[in-house]
């Protein structure tokens, strides 16, 4: 969101949230509630997002005083969000994922890609072949099967576009884990759409 | 620096598309990347990853889910204050 000048700023609402101002609660809510859902659905499913989204913002309310400011409250806010989504997972879990180390590219004995620039080149291309619900459904899908440490970091940096370092702060990891997973669910998720559309085509 | 073969180029793939490999080695890798038509097309597709499934899971909001996150809020912040 673009703040302008008339606009309070996250922190300054926060600040009067904590101390006791409701609308400066409810005016964060509105300007996050969207995004939140967003972040939600990407971490668990469009079913269990509403009870994550409220969660989330009941932690917010609850520990409004504890937000020091040392972190942008988007940071802040989005580590809460990943924390109660991860809490949702873990009381719904249904079946461990499946793992997706099958569509990690593979390589000969002498390091060189095994396979051919034809596959290679078709994940790239899934987005144009592929029926868009289809493809919202399969994405849907095969983020869930990314284990877990994994999804986080991915839905954070790739899907929500957050930088490394506020990806970092938000999983309190250091900025190199947060690439090497990242890393690791991009080569996951690229072997998966290429044998999508491989599937299909 | 000794020629990359391609898995090298693939383990440092994010670490290299971030500016954090040291320039030496980033222009072994350009090298590498330039003569190599499997790892031009591997840059490509995993590049295509973010975009396809940040796209494939824009969701929309739905219409009553506003007016219900305002009511859950104020009944649970209410009873908050009185506990």
């Amino acid at each position: 969101m673009v703040v302008t000048a008339a606009e309070p700023s996250d922190e300054t609402l926060a600040a009067r949230a904590a101390a006791g101002d409701d609308s400066a609660f409810e005016a964060l809510v509105e300007r996050y509630q969207v995004r939140i859902f967003r972040l939600a659905c990407r971490l668990t499913s469009e079913t269990d997002a509403p009870d994550v989204l409220q969660e989330t913002f009941l932690q917010v309310y609850r520990h409004l005083s504890s937000f020091r400011g040392e972190s942008q409250f988007g940071t802040w806010l989005y580590r809460i969000a990943s924390n109660a989504a991860l809490m949702h997972r873990r009381a719904t879990a249904r079946r461990p994922a499946e793992s997706l180390d099958m569509f990690l590219p593979r390589f000969d004995a002498l390091g060189t890609h095994a396979a051919t620039p034809a596959e290679l080149q078709v994940a790239s291309h899934a987005d144009e072949l592929l029926d868009r619900q289809f493809l919202a459904d399969k994405a849907r899908h095969v983020i869930a099967r990314l284990p877990e440490l994994y999804r986080d970091a991915f839905v954070l940096r790739d899907l929500e576009e957050m930088s490394t370092a506020d990806v970092a702060h938000a999983l309190g990891v250091d900025a190199a884990t947060v690439r090497q997973r990242v890393h690791r669910a991009r080569l996951m998720l690229r072997g998966y759409l290429a044998d999508l559309v491989g599937a299909k085509s | 620096m000794k020629p990359i073969a391609c898995v090298s180029g693939v383990e440092l793939l994010m670490e290299y598309l971030e500016g954090v490999v040291p320039p030496e080695l980033r222009a072994a890798l350009d090298e590498h990347v330039a003569g190599c038509p499997r790892c031009t097309a591997f840059v490509e597709s995993y590049l295509a990853v973010p975009r396809i499934l940040r796209e494939a899971t824009a969701s929309t909001v739905p219409v009553h889910l506003e007016a219900s996150l305002k009511a859950f809020l104020r009944a649970r912040t209410d009873a908050f204050k009185e506990n």
